[in-house]
């Protein structure tokens, strides 16, 4: 693979265009030819693909896509271009375990294959939703981090100061990144799992110097955590991206190669994000030489990822990349119900059955788009942890009929979805322990009605 | 050619998204004689009105959108000079000015929304990403603008729209202007608490609320 300073280097020297037609000229027309070339089309109604000579014309229009458009870098208005042999051997050289943690928590997640359905997935709960209060967002770290199928966790985001939300690089901003980081730690702490990774590095951070701040040894992040890169706009590569990846390759953490394209942005449909969410996995690899993979596509107007065509979407690009590349991946749902609702449930049922069996890892998903506060609730992701794990059992084909069935249930909420529950309004806030009856009731009938099609989601 | 037949012309060759057809179009209206004001209110408006009607539905997305939008800004080049020629202003449904707040790098869905509403019809100063908050108000004064629009992704950044309004409140121009606010981030509640005009959840929202807010 060539090595990082000419990967930087490459931000410096390609061809100069703006960004408009870095867009017009290259990235859309190139992305619509491949489309066209590998022919690639949902027939808009399959959830998951089981076509891996389909898969596998994704992962060259992936390919193609990257050594015929380029990337692009804002801060000097050149496109970063990449031979395709350079793209070819990354791919090859490409990570397909990543080690986390410390201790007796020290554990490998492994890049998977599609149908992979005797291997133990890697499972990962959690999310870096808004939280309000220091005591909830303890409480949340010690119960995500308490349950024993859990390996690694993302924690939520902490952000208020004396009252105040730090505003992006303001001073506050760098010092309520080492207060998430310190109260996740002692979350973890309580749990009696301190090794256990948090892979979300650093929730409330969104600059480089708050992020290098709270990665500080001394308030109890380390490298064998996560740390998350990612990629600001369609094929876009900043320099506070690469700056991390200076950073974080000089400590040699582990590092979480995030992406978020966007259907209805310039990636278009399904097809185009199937392509470009691939596309990002080898750019994850090649130029911020991840360990592992944060896919997170979503829906332009909806903010969320439920949607048929997008579940399709991601579905192959874990297939594309569990075939030919086997880079560590795990996907993060944004989905609209909001915690403790049955859409919820549902709405994670069906994409855990399109991602798992196609080669993702578990991970649960946030709740009402990640923009309620206080809304990550643990027995949800634990619940949701339990539906990955017994989605993993399954063959794609055996998944297609009951993600077809859940879909119904959901999809017609999506554009108005089910407003759900707070930390404060499930747990007891002395014995931490479910208060309320009727979220019990939701999740235990939804494990009833899923047992019912099929699927058996056993209690762990 | 009949008017009519002139009109669909126009309005197909945006709805095709296809430049040079509707640079032809625009050339053989005008020397048809067509008022170059029909020729945006009774043919590219329709056409663009269709492009955005298939953008909400997800018939196409925003690669065509860009598209059609480039073809009607390519179009006003021609027209813009025959109607002040005729004395007219070629006022449009309304200025906007544009931008991700301080602090904020996300583009895309600004992008969708400036596209928007430039294909609605109206005039838009897009400042682009990580606007300093008086590089909203200096523009706002500058081209007399209807509404101020402000887009944020980040729960860090969403003060940058606070402080726009209370920017606006201590120079005394608060009422000048509609301000609207979005962005992943954002939420009705947000909005109301900030003292905006509106808050929509989606660009093709943004578009008819801005339109009920300026009408």
């Amino acid at each position: 693979m060539i090595d990082l300073v000419e990967v930087f280097d490459r931000a410096e020297t390609g061809p100069l265009t703006s960004e408009t037609d870095f867009y017009m000229k290259r990235y859309v027309p190139k992305l619509q030819e491949l489309i066209a070339r590998y022919r690639i089309k949902w027939d808009k109604e399959t959830i998951i693909n089981t076509d891996d000579d389909l898969n596998d014309r994704v992962f060259q229009a992936a390919v193609d896509l990257l050594a015929e458009a380029g990337a692009y870098c804002p801060e000097t208005n050149r496109v970063m271009q990449f031979t395709r042999d350079e793209i070819l051997r990354a791919c090859e050289e490409c990570p397909t375990a990543a080690t986390f943690g410390e201790g007796r928590e020290r554990k490998v997640m492994y890049g998977r294959r599609p149908d992979s359905t005797s291997e133990r997935p890697w499972v990962h709960v959690g999310g870096g939703i808004y939280t309000t209060d220091e005591q909830i967002y303890m409480d949340t770290v010690e119960k995500m981090a308490s349950f024993t199928i859990v390996d690694s966790v993302s924690v939520p985001s902490i952000l208020h100061l004396r009252g105040k939300d730090a505003r992006v690089r303001s001073p506050q901003e760098i010092l309520a990144a080492l207060k998430t980081v310190r109260l996740a730690r002692e979350g973890i702490r309580r749990s009696g799992r301190a090794g256990l990774p948090i892979i979300n590095g650093i929730s409330a951070a969104s600059q480089p110097a708050s992020m290098f701040a709270a990665s500080y040894p001394e308030f109890g992040l380390r490298p064998s955590d996560g740390f998350l890169i990612d990629f600001l706009s369609e094929m876009v590569v900043g320099y506070e991206a690469l700056q991390k990846v200076a950073f974080y390759n000089s400590i040699s953490a582990n590092i979480g190669s995030t992406s978020t394209p966007l259907f209805g942005g310039y990636a278009g449909g399904a097809e185009g994000v199937a392509v470009t969410a691939t596309c990002y996995m080898i750019m994850g690899v090649l130029i911020f030489r991840g360990t592992y993979h944060y896919n997170a596509p979503l829906h332009s107007k909806l903010h969320l990822s439920a949607t048929k065509p997008l579940i399709w979407a991601i579905a192959i690009s874990n297939a594309a990349v569990g075939r030919n590349m086997q880079y560590p991946m795990v996907n993060l749902p944004y989905l609209g119900g909001g915690s403790g609702t049955k859409q919820y449930h549902y709405e994670m049922a069906c994409y855990m059955l399109a991602v798992v069996t196609s080669g993702g890892n578990v991970f649960s998903g946030h709740p009402a788009m990640a923009v309620q506060a206080d809304s990550l609730v643990p027995d949800d992701h634990k619940f949701h942890a339990e539906i990955g794990l017994a989605a993993a059992k399954l063959t794609r084909a055996a998944a297609e009929p009951l993600a077809q069935k859940l879909f119904p249930l959901f999809g017609e909420k999506l554009k108005d979805p089910d407003k759900g529950l707070t930390f404060q309004e499930v747990y007891d806030p002395k014995t931490k322990r479910i208060a309320n009856d009727e979220y019990l009731r939701v999740m235990e009938d939804v494990r009833s009605e899923l047992a019912a099609m099929g699927l058996e989601v056993p209690v762990s | 050619m009949a008017d009519e037949a002139v009109f669909d012309q126009l309005k197909n060759s945006i709805i095709d998204q296809d430049q040079d057809a509707v640079l032809a179009a625009v050339e053989g209206a005008l020397a048809g004689g067509v008022d170059p004001r029909d020729v945006i209110s009774k043919g590219l408006l329709p056409g663009l009105n269709v492009i955005g009607e298939q953008f909400e539905c997800e018939d196409i997305f925003l690669p065509e959108l860009m598209q059609a939008a480039l073809a009607f800004q390519a179009a006003m080049g021609i027209l813009e000079p025959k109607i002040r020629e005729l004395g007219g202003d070629g006022r449009k449904k309304g200025k906007i000015v544009l931008g991700t707040v301080k602090g904020d790098l996300h583009s895309i869905g600004k992008n969708i929304l400036r596209l928007l509403f430039e294909t609605s019809g109206f005039e838009v100063y897009d400042l682009g990403i990580d606007v300093d908050l008086f590089k909203f108000i200096d523009k706002a004064a500058e081209v007399d603008a209807d509404v101020i629009a402000m887009s944020a992704l980040l729960t860090t950044t969403l003060v940058g729209q606070r402080d726009v309004i209370e920017a606006l409140r201590d120079q005394g121009t608060r009422d000048k202007y509609k301000v609207i606010v979005g962005g992943g981030a954002t939420t009705p509640q947000w909005a109301e608490t900030i003292g905006a005009d509106g808050w929509s959840a989606n660009a093709y929202d943004a578009v008819n609320l801005v339109s009920k807010l300026v009408s």
